[in-house]
């Protein structure tokens, strides 16, 4: 009813397989004319774009140069969000009177698309840093906070019991239990931040930038080359892609060290 | 009809050169309408053998067989009683309880019919239309003997089938299980960890060797059972006092402790 | 603490909140109306948009207007998404063919879609529904493929004992017992299609709540940016909430149903 596992040469000739039909149908469509090249590069162009933009400056700079200005504002935005979110979500999960008055504020606000702040970061920083910063941080700050709300909250009771028993102040029982106890819910959430973080990224880039990855795509769209706007997506994914694997790394052997396996 | 015969069956699990071997040879004859127990240490591949009736896996080498014919692959005539229930949460009792039968192809007055007979049965009435989260450990054991039972089939093969159920659950479906085997018997292979629950319920018990598992013994419990009158006796505590249960327990137990590992006492 | 003493501290940060609002904007002026808008702007943006309308159309046209297009969006995203994610996951050849390309799409975030949409199908509708489907799709196909890898093996052990056909098992087990997880990613596909529908319609659209906040933006309207936001926030909250329901109707079988934050 459900397959038994491949053998891993099976696995690898279906792979093949799929794409290669994915790759030879998309080269056909634009080969035979049925869709216009302008729209629909062949997988060759696009690489080929993606390569020479490594060098040659399109919308006021190179590929990495564009990468680089994205991740600068990143890292501001996912830092800030971390470094609020997880003292935060804490100082929540053990002062109860906190969480009530901050959970609706949180609740109410969470409901609001990261990319609908766009309006008022434009209003504010114009196409400064601030701008998707701010988007950012709308974006990662929420599994930053949770993670690190729910890490605290369920901590074993009984290991607060005994932090109680010794006589343990508020202070050094967050520091010396609460942190250590939520290092694996934090690490999750910081890696789900990191994601939401790159995706926020992007769609403040097409907004309210004037460097960066996905103010590159908005620029050549506006100049119908289609390749640029390909190469582009390419090198987000690449990127993202390479973000979530060391996270997951970092995640895994965290987990590991404390023997939480799987 | 439900004669199951295993003939040099050998299981290795992973590369056939590599892999653990998990049955060594076995080769066993359950004559229908038996209950047969199968004891045995952990890993000793009791539970395989019982899964390889079942059709769930098959031997590397070797065959087993019902009727004489081969058994390829699962099917309700060697209905399953799962460890943990294996009930599905999204059915109601009577729900899980009609599955098999409409895949039978069963009419609904006929199914409805066998359905209300196996609730009967198994004392489930009350609870028909119930989830299986509301309901106990006890009672989700009994839907799966009921699911089982609803079948009418040939071989009821059951793993460990009490072994998630606490020590007074575990006695009084233990009780209930003879009831029904001796009312309406059936071939029945039965595993169990419990020397107690072996030889309590079944007609004859196969010790195996541990790993990779032989047929170490089979002891006949039902000739000295018949002959001691075990039946007269409706407790299971009254059953477990007689000298012939005492000697037969014992038998087996010494003869699984000389498979405990030489470094262990 | 009771749910009582929980609602009366809601209450009074929430009068909290507004009176600090009122105090930043109206009373002392500390936050000019030019960052961010008082009370009354609120106001009058809101009753200019619902009366006279705003950005070519009344609130109410244009909230219609995004809800429709998230939730055909949705809708053929899902319809897509999940059986394909249900075949990966029974299907191991499937998942072999399938999974390399899958892994290739997966990275790129949703609005990156977005200048690709445009090019090819313009500001209109058309662009709209197909960001919005790449946004919702993967979600949809990864939680129903691990919904179906996830399922308890003696249940499937069961459903082969009792003679179950493929097509039975395929409705009656499989989809029941991988419904928990799809109903995870309908929920995940369901915020991802109105993040990215607002995104979409900020970047260049003709009606729109998206449209709204963009010319609110241009306008230097603040009060207009509010509403716009609290639209989105509302709208999104309703959707969910009726997302959520449907996931208790349909999942009342599963005691591990609840809340979480």
């Amino acid at each position: 009813m459900i397959d038994p596992p491949l053998s891993l040469r099976e696995t690898m000739a279906w792979g093949l397989a799929g794409v290669g039909c994915f790759l030879g149908i998309w080269t056909l469509l634009t080969v035979s004319g049925l869709v216009p090249a302008q729209f629909l590069p062949t997988p060759l162009d696009v690489i080929s774009r993606f390569i020479q933009l490594l060098t040659t400056p399109f919308a006021g700079a190179t590929l990495p140069q564009h990468l680089a200005s994205s991740f600068k504002r990143y890292i501001v935005g996912v830092c800030l969000a971390a470094s609020v979110g997880v003292p935060l979500g804490l100082l929540m999960g053990w002062f109860r009177w906190l969480d009530d008055i901050i959970a609706p504020i949180f609740e109410g606000l969470r409901f609001i698309a990261p990319i609908a702040w766009v309006p008022f970061a434009a209003l504010w920083f114009g196409t400064g840093i601030g701008g998707p910063v701010m988007i950012i941080f709308a974006g990662a700050f929420p599994p930053c906070l949770i993670n690190a709300y729910r890490g605290a909250r369920f901590v074993d009771p009984r290991l607060i019991e005994a932090a109680q028993m010794l006589g343990t102040g508020h202070l050094r029982t967050i520091l010396e239990i609460l942190l250590p106890a939520s290092i694996p819910s934090i690490v999750a959430g910081l890696r789900v931040a990191a994601g939401l973080g790159w995706q926020s990224l992007v769609g403040a880039e097409l907004i309210v930038a004037a460097s960066g990855v996905g103010f590159m795509m908005v620029q050549a769209q506006a100049n119908v080359s289609t390749p640029t706007v390909m190469a582009g997506m390419i090198a987000i994914g690449l990127a993202g892609m390479l973000i979530d694997v060391l996270l997951r790394q970092g995640e895994a052997s965290i987990r590991r060290r404390r023997g939480l396996t799987a | 009809m439900g004669s199951i015969r295993f003939t040099g069956v050998n299981k290795v699990f992973g590369p056939n050169s590599g892999g653990v071997k998990v049955l060594d040879g076995i080769n066993l004859e359950i004559a229908e309408k038996e209950f047969v127990a199968i004891v045995g240490p952990s890993g000793c591949g009791k539970t395989t053998c019982l899964r390889i009736v079942a059709g769930f896996e098959q031997p590397t080498s070797g065959s087993v067989s019902l009727n004489g014919r081969r058994v390829t692959g699962p099917g309700p005539d060697r209905a399953v009683v799962f460890q943990h229930f294996a009930l599905f949460p999204w059915k109601t009792v009577r729900q899980n309880l009609d599955l098999g039968l409409r895949n039978k192809n069963l009419a609904k007055p006929q199914r409805d019919e066998l359905i209300t007979a196996a609730l009967h049965l198994m004392n489930l009435e009350s609870h028909a239309d119930a989830f299986p989260h509301q309901l106990s450990g006890g009672m989700q054991q009994r839907v799966a003997i009921a699911r089982a039972y609803v079948l009418d089939p040939e071989v009821l093969l059951m793993d460990e089938p009490f072994g998630s159920l606490d020590a007074q659950t575990r006695v009084v479906m233990q009780e209930e299980l003879v009831r029904l085997a001796r009312v309406n018997p059936r071939t029945v292979l039965f595993v169990t960890h419990s020397v107690e629950e072996a030889v309590y319920l079944a007609d004859r018990v196969v010790i195996m060797t541990r790993r990779p598992g032989r047929i170490k013994e089979v002891l006949d419990v039902r000739t000295k059972r018949d002959a001691e009158g075990w039946n007269r006796f409706q407790k299971i505590e009254d059953v477990m006092d007689q000298e012939s249960f005492v000697h037969l327990r014992t038998h087996v137990w010494k003869s699984l402790r000389e498979e405990k590992p030489d470094n262990r006492s | 603490m009771t749910r009582r003493r929980q609602t009366w501290v809601g209450l009074a940060t929430l009068a909290m909140l507004v009176g600090l609002w009122f105090g930043l904007t109206t009373w002392s002026g500390a936050v000019s109306s030019g960052r961010f808008p008082s009370p009354a702007d609120f106001w009058s943006a809101l009753t200019q948009i619902l009366t006279r309308g705003y950005a070519g159309g009344e609130l109410f046209t244009h909230a219609t207007h995004s809800v429709i297009l998230v939730v055909v969006g949705f809708l053929v995203a899902t319809a897509t998404g999940v059986p394909l994610g249900l075949w990966m996951g029974w299907s191991r050849r499937a998942e072999a063919a399938i999974n390399p390309v899958f892994l290739l799409i997966r990275p790129i975030p949703p609005l990156a879609w977005i200048p690709l949409a445009i090019l090819w199908l313009g500001l209109g509708d058309a662009a709209k529904i197909m960001v919005i489907w790449f946004a919702a799709f993967v979600p949809s196909v990864i939680n129903s493929f691990a919904g179906v890898r996830t399922i308890d093996r003696p249940l499937i052990e069961a459903a082969r004992m009792l003679g179950t056909p493929r097509w039975r098992f395929v409705a009656e087990i499989l989809a029941p017992a991988a419904a928990p997880m799809i109903f995870t990613g309908l929920r995940l596909s369901l915020q991802a299609a109105w993040t990215t529908l607002v995104a979409a319609e900020l970047v260049g659209a003709l009606v729109g709540l998206g449209l709204v906040l963009n010319m609110a933006q241009q306008d230097i309207y603040p009060g207009m940016i509010l509403v716009g936001m609290l639209s989105v926030g509302i709208l999104g909250f309703s959707m969910t909430w009726l997302l959520a329901a449907a996931e208790r109707r349909a999942l009342g079988w599963n005691m591990a149903v609840g809340s979480e934050r």
